[in-house]
């Protein structure tokens, strides 16, 4: 195929995995062996880009070069032919990772990444500074969380890091809506809180905000918040007692206040609103108008 | 080694949410720093702006004589240590400490070198082979601390290092941060929102709440000298009491309780007309006395105390009580047995309690 390919484009160049300093002014290309195929612009068409992409894999420079097994996942991610052999043993789940533009080499921190798991766990790059990770539910004594990963990451690599983590999934069925769905609700949550690791499940009530038109949404904040709408001390307060699981004691230990003081400034919210933050219902109500004010 | 300065340093997240407000700060080279406060208040936004993993939105931040808003975080020449002393659990104590070197593409004699080094100043060197989930929890967090020890950083930014660890190992890495600053002189700033803590280990220590600053000083003076009912109620446990009243002519009064305000203090008050106002009185716990000699030399500050909880601490007693239905604690000597239920005399040591603005809640100085 190479021989071939060289008679139609001149400029060809193939190496081997792991070379470095590739010419900007080619585009590469993977080939199923692995070899990195480079053809100059000046001699690629869109139509032949196009073309060449149906059985060559394009590779970006700064990007690691896929293994087998990521490109078998992209394979059926992206429903192709090629994706009928590959077989899954394990539930797995998706982790959607993001990093600052420019801060840090990929390959750097594939490095790093491989080195938290027992196993090199496939990484899927969508551009330079955000992919996925997949990672598979096999229980290992000494697994770490994501929260400590992100931290080891960020003293070793110098980078914010933000995690969105999806559920577990069985089998390759729905895999393309379950990758789409993770992406883009990755690009949403993180407008909603501080936190930089966030899973799926913690981001449920974030994502019907969204989905809420902003007109209901300001409707929700006004009508639920009321005279508090911009009294941000207090809405800091009920904030706070909802992350503390309604625990009096614990908010008031956290604001560093009296816990008589947050008793008498929760009733005194009840008495102008008429909402016991107290009680499950009305708090997931002001959780969602808070989160509605965002 | 460096010095640190931050100028009119702002953090401002999406929807106009401020976060730090307006922070200026000297960060002197070879300084132990702490930022503490309760939670919310910006000290961790701080740190993070410091090492670059949070952008500045407005204000600038020097290390040395150098603008480093823009520079990226791994060029700033700073070692982090975070509150989850997290390893790579798969690697031995060595390539946990190595890593973050062989990442930044070090030659191996020079990672050895260093590694070796920090397993020195640690203590580690008999661990460099065992894997995490052969070590102690402090022995987990000295490793940590070693990964950014071989960085040979200029600066060090501590967040919340020891919130994971139980309160004895607490006590413990205290004393062992303590010693390894003092060894290598490295400018740290030490995030925590543990008064203790910042009380123990800082050189300055800097209060916060709400994002801004609320007072700059050595623990010693922050404890002695608050700036306003904040920082009192915050440096110090058990915490500062405070009483309100009114200011009368050489009286602080609570109703029917009047308490004499020596002249030293009443003379500034006076000066600063606040007879016959509202008063906040701070007094620490350890400046209401029950021992019979001060009682004797204090017949003007006296009061009668229902003893509501007598908690034996060892060589001391904290005792809770209520005067003018207002709730204070008193740490008094265990040698004098109190017990719940019974009404002691108690009297307040003025001269080194607090007067605070009613409505700015400043202390009156």
């Amino acid at each position: 195929m190479i021989n071939q390919l060289r008679k139609i484009y001149s400029s060809l160049l193939v190496y081997s995995e792991g070379h470095d300093n590739l010419d900007t002014t080619y585009k590469w290309f993977v080939t199923g062996e692995n070899e990195i195929v480079g053809i100059h612009d000046e001699e690629l068409t869109s139509k032949d880009v196009s073309l060449l992409t149906t059985f060559l894999l394009p590779y970006n420079i700064n990007l690691p070069i896929p293994t087998d097994e990521e490109r078998k996942w992209k394979n059926a991610i992206h429903a192709t032919e090629s994706s009928a052999n590959f077989e899954i043993k394990n539930p797995y789940r998706f982790i959607y990772f993001s990093i600052k533009k420019n801060q840090i080499d990929p390959t750097v921190f594939k490095d790093a990444i491989h080195e938290l798991f027992a196993n090199p766990v496939p990484i899927l790059w969508g551009n330079g500074h955000e992919g996925i990770i997949i990672e598979e539910q096999i229980d290992y004594e000494d697994s770490i969380s994501f929260e400590e990963i992100k931290d080891i990451l960020m003293s070793d690599l110098s980078v914010k890091i933000h995690f969105f983590i999806g559920s577990y999934k069985e089998g390759l069925e729905d895999i393309a809506q379950y990758y789409h769905s993770l992406t883009n609700a990755a690009k949403k949550v993180f407008v909603y809180t501080n936190k930089t690791v966030v899973t799926y499940i913690d981001a449920v009530p974030y994502l019907l905000i969204n989905q809420t038109e902003p007109d209901l949404r300001s409707d929700i904040g006004k009508t639920v918040l009321q005279e508090y709408i911009n009294d941000e001390e207090t809405l800091k307060m009920i904030e706070t007692f909802l992350q503390c699981n309604l625990n009096i004691s614990e908010t008031a230990k956290v604001l560093h206040m009296h816990r008589n003081s947050l008793q008498y400034r929760l009733d005194r919210f009840f008495e102008k609103t008429g909402i016991d933050v107290r009680q499950f219902h009305h708090a997931m109500t002001v959780y969602l108008a808070l989160l509605a004010r965002k | 080694m460096a010095d640190l300065k931050l100028v009119n340093i702002r953090k401002v997240y999406d929807k106009d949410v401020v976060s730090v407000k307006d922070f200026s700060l000297e960060i002197r080279d070879k300084e132990f720093l702490v930022l503490v406060g309760p939670s919310g208040c910006g000290k961790s936004t701080t740190l993070r702006m410091i090492a670059g993993l949070e952008e500045i939105s407005g204000g600038d931040l020097y290390i040395g004589d150098k603008r480093v808003n823009d520079v990226p975080p791994k060029d700033r020449d700073i070692a982090m240590v975070f509150q989850n002393y997290a390893l790579y659990p798969h690697m031995d104590v060595y390539n946990n400490m190595a890593f973050g070197l062989k990442l930044r593409k070090f030659k191996k004699d020079e990672i050895k070198k260093r590694v070796d080094n920090a397993a020195k100043i640690l203590g580690l060197e008999d661990l460099l082979t065992r894997k995490p989930k052969a070590l102690s929890g402090g022995q987990r967090q000295r490793v940590a601390l070693g990964r950014a020890i071989v960085r040979d950083a200029e600066v060090f930014l501590m967040d919340e290092p020891l919130s994971n660890l139980d309160a004895k190992l607490r006590v413990q890495m205290r004393a062992e941060i303590q010693k390894l600053h003092r060894r290598l002189q490295t400018t740290t700033v030490y995030v925590t929102h543990d008064q203790t803590e910042a009380m123990t280990m800082a050189t300055r220590l800097v209060v916060m709440k709400d994002g801004y600053i609320q007072q700059v000083g050595a623990p010693k003076e922050v404890y002695d000298e608050p700036n306003n009912v904040f920082v009192g109620g915050f440096i110090g446990s058990p915490a500062m009491n405070f009483l309100n009243g009114k200011l009368e002519e050489n009286y602080f009064v609570m109703d029917d309780v009047k308490i004499l305000v020596p002249e030293g203090k009443m003379k500034y008050l006076r000066e600063q007309g606040y007879v016959g106002k509202d008063i906040i009185l701070g007094v620490r716990p350890e400046d209401i006395h029950d021992e019979p000699l001060f009682l004797d030399f204090s017949p003007e500050t006296k009061i009668k105390a229902s003893i509501e909880v007598a908690e034996l601490m060892g060589a001391e007693i904290i005792l809770y009580s209520k005067v003018n239905d207002q709730d204070f604690v008193a740490r008094v000597d265990a040698r004098f047995s109190v017990a719940a239920g019974e009404t002691v005399d108690l009297a307040f040591d003025l001269n080194k309690a607090h007067f605070f603005d009613c409505e700015s809640e400043l202390r009156i100085k």
